[in-house]
C-alpha cells in the first residue's frame, strides 16, 4: 500500500506515540535526577502527603527503580519505533512493535498496581484506566480498523 | 431548498459509514482520546479524595462513616455547583477553600464541617439538594463538570464533516450516486452517534467504578442517575454537533473549521462570563448556545429537564438548517 493512502487515524495514532514517547525519555530523565539527588532534598517544607509520597520513593529500593526505568525505556523505544512504523505503513515496524507496546503496557499497569505502594500509584484506581485507555485502544485498532493499512 | 430528496435508506448508509470512518479519519480517534482522558480525569479528581478518606477512615477507625464521607462529598460538590450555576466566582470559592484550608487532609480522616466545626457558609437551594443529596452526589459533580467541559473537546470530532471533501472537490463524486441533503444530514448523524457511544463509554466506565469499587450509593440509584446523565451529554452534544455541521459546510479548510468551531463555542461563554462584569445584559449572550440554560438538563424539576432538551433539539434543528441551506447552494 502506498504512502499516499495513508488513513489520517494512523497518522493521529503516530503522532501521540511520538508526543508519548517523548514524554517517556524526558520522564526518564526526571526520574534519573530525582535518584541521584534523593538525599539532598529537605523534606521539612513538605506537606503530609508529598512527604509520604518522598518517603515511599526512598524506600522503593534500587531493583524497584530499575524496573520503572527499564519499561518507561522499554515503553519509550516501542512507542518511537511503532510511531515510525504507522508513518511508513510497515508491518513488523509498525503492527507487530505497536502491539508489543501495547500489551507491555496493559501488563505493566497491572503489575504496577500490584506491585507498587498506594503512595506510588498503587492499587487500582480511576488513574490506573486512565493509564490503560491509549495501550487498549491502540491494540483495538491494530488489529481492526488499520489492520489493512500496515502490510509494508 | 431541497428537502424531499432526503432519503431515509440513503442518510442510514451514510451516518453509518461516517461512525466507522471517524476513528479512520483521525478526527474520531483524537476525539475518543481526548474525551474519555477528560471525562476520567475530571472523574478521578472528585473521586480521589473521598478513597482517601475511605482508605484512612478504614486503616484509623477499621469502619468508614457513612455521614463523614457523605459530607465531604458535599464539600467537593457545593463549589462546583456554586460556580457553574453562577452563584459565585472562582475567585469566592477560591477564598472559602483557603479559609476552611486543612479540610480533605486532616489527620482524623474527618471533614471540615462534619467534625463538629459545622461552618456551612450558605444553605444549600433545592436544586443543589437535589443534586447533592437526593441524587448520587460524586455522579452529579462530574456531570456537571462533563456538561461544562464537553462542548470544547467535541468540534474535535465534528470539525471536518464536509470541508475537508469540499477541499479536495471529492464531494463531486460522491454526488454522482446520492444528494447533498443526504450527505449533510448522514454525516450530522454519524457524528452524533459516535459521540453518543464515546458518552456511553464514559458514564458506564464511571458508573462502573463508583459503584464496585467506592460502593458508596445503591447500585439502583446509581444506574438510573448514570442514565440520565448520559441522556443529558448525548443530548447536550447534538447542538454543538450542529455548530460544528455548518462552520464545515461554509468553509473550505478542515483546519480553519476546527479553529472556528473552536472560537464560536468557546467564544459565546467567554464574551457572556467577562462581558457580563462590564455590562449586566452581556450574560444573555451565553443564550445563543446552550451555555445559558445546559445545567438544567440536570433539573430537579422533570418539566425543566424535558424543556431543556426540547431547547438542544431545536438550536440543533435551527442551526442545522442554516448549514444546509449554505450547503445546497454552495460551489462545490
Amino acid at each position: 500500500m502506498s504512502e499516499e493512502k495513508r488513513p489520517g487515524g494512523l497518522t493521529a495514532l503516530a503522532v501521540i506515540n511520538f508526543v508519548f514517547s517523548g514524554w517517556g525519555f524526558l520522564s526518564l530523565l526526571g526520574l534519573a535526577a530525582f535518584f541521584a539527588f534523593i538525599g539532598v532534598i529537605p523534606t521539612e517544607e513538605l506537606q503530609e502527603p508529598q512527604r509520604t509520597q518522598f518517603e515511599a520513593f526512598k524506600n522503593m529500593g534500587v531493583p524497584l527503580f530499575v524496573f520503572i526505568f527499564a519499561l518507561t525505556l522499554i515503553s519509550s523505544v516501542l512507542l518511537l519505533l511503532s510511531g515510525i512504523g504507522y508513518l511508513k505503513q510497515k508491518k513488523f515496524l509498525g503492527r507487530t512493535l505497536g502491539n508489543i507496546y501495547a500489551v507491555i503496557a496493559i501488563v505493566s499497569s497491572v503489575v504496577s498496581g500490584m506491585m507498587f505502594p498506594s503512595e506510588l500509584g498503587g492499587g487500582f484506581n480511576i488513574g490506573s484506566i486512565i493509564g490503560l485507555i491509549y495501550p487498549v485502544v491502540t491494540l483495538i485498532l491494530l488489529n481492526t480498523t488499520f489492520r489493512d493499512d500496515l502490510t509494508n | 431548498m431541497k428537502l424531499k430528496t432526503l432519503t431515509i435508506s440513503h442518510i442510514r448508509l451514510i451516518s453509518l459509514y461516517w461512525s466507522r470512518f471517524a476513528v479512520r479519519s483521525g478526527s474520531g480517534l483524537v476525539y475518543l482520546l481526548i474525551a474519555l482522558i477528560f471525562g476520567l480525569s475530571m472523574a478521578h479528581i472528585l473521586i480521589m479524595p473521598v478513597e482517601q478518606l475511605i482508605s484512612r477512615q478504614k486503616r484509623d477507625m477499621g469502619k468508614t462513616d457513612p455521614q463523614v464521607i457523605n459530607q465531604t462529598i458535599i464539600d467537593i460538590g457545593r463549589p462546583i455547583i456554586q460556580f457553574l450555576f453562577g452563584q459565585k466566582t472562582l475567585e469566592e470559592i477560591g477564598q472559602e477553600s483557603m479559609a476552611r484550608q486543612g479540610g480533605f487532609g486532616d489527620k482524623d480522616g474527618t471533614s471540615p464541617n462534619a467534625a463538629g466545626g459545622a461552618k456551612k457558609d450558605t444553605a444549600l437551594d433545592p436544586w443543589s439538594t437535589f443534586l447533592l443529596e437526593k441524587r448520587p452526589a460524586l455522579l452529579s459533580a462530574i456531570f456537571l463538570l462533563l456538561l461544562f467541559g464537553m462542548p470544547f473537546a467535541i468540534s474535535f470530532l465534528g470539525y471536518n464533516q464536509v470541508s475537508g471533501d469540499i477541499q479536495s472537490h471529492g464531494l463531486r463524486y460522491l454526488l454522482l450516486r446520492t444528494e447533498r441533503s443526504n450527505i449533510y444530514f448522514g454525516r450530522f448523524l454519524g457524528t452524533v452517534i459516535f459521540s453518543t457511544v464515546v458518552m456511553a463509554i464514559i458514564v458506564v466506565t464511571i458508573t462502573f467504578y463508583l459503584g464496585m469499587k467506592t460502593r458508596i450509593y445503591p447500585a439502583g440509584a446509581l444506574t438510573l442517575w448514570a442514565f440520565h446523565g448520559f441522556l443529558a451529554l448525548s443530548i447536550l452534544m447534538v447542538p454543538y454537533i450542529a455548530i460544528c455541521s455548518l462552520i464545515s459546510a461554509s468553509v473550505d479548510s478542515p483546519f480553519l473549521s476546527l479553529i472556528l468551531a473552536k472560537v464560536v463555542i468557546a467564544g459565546v461563554l467567554i464574551m457572556g462570563l467577562v462581558g457580563r462584569l462590564a455590562w449586566k445584559p452581556a450574560k444573555y449572550v451565553l443564550y445563543a448556545l446552550p451555555w445559558g440554560w445546559q445545567s438544567n438538563l440536570l433539573h430537579f424539576q422533570p418539566a425543566r429537564c424535558l424543556l431543556a432538551a426540547v431547547g438542544c433539539f431545536v438550536y440543533a434543528g435551527f442551526i442545522l438548517f442554516l448549514g444546509y441551506y449554505h450547503f445546497e447552494r454552495r460551489d462545490l
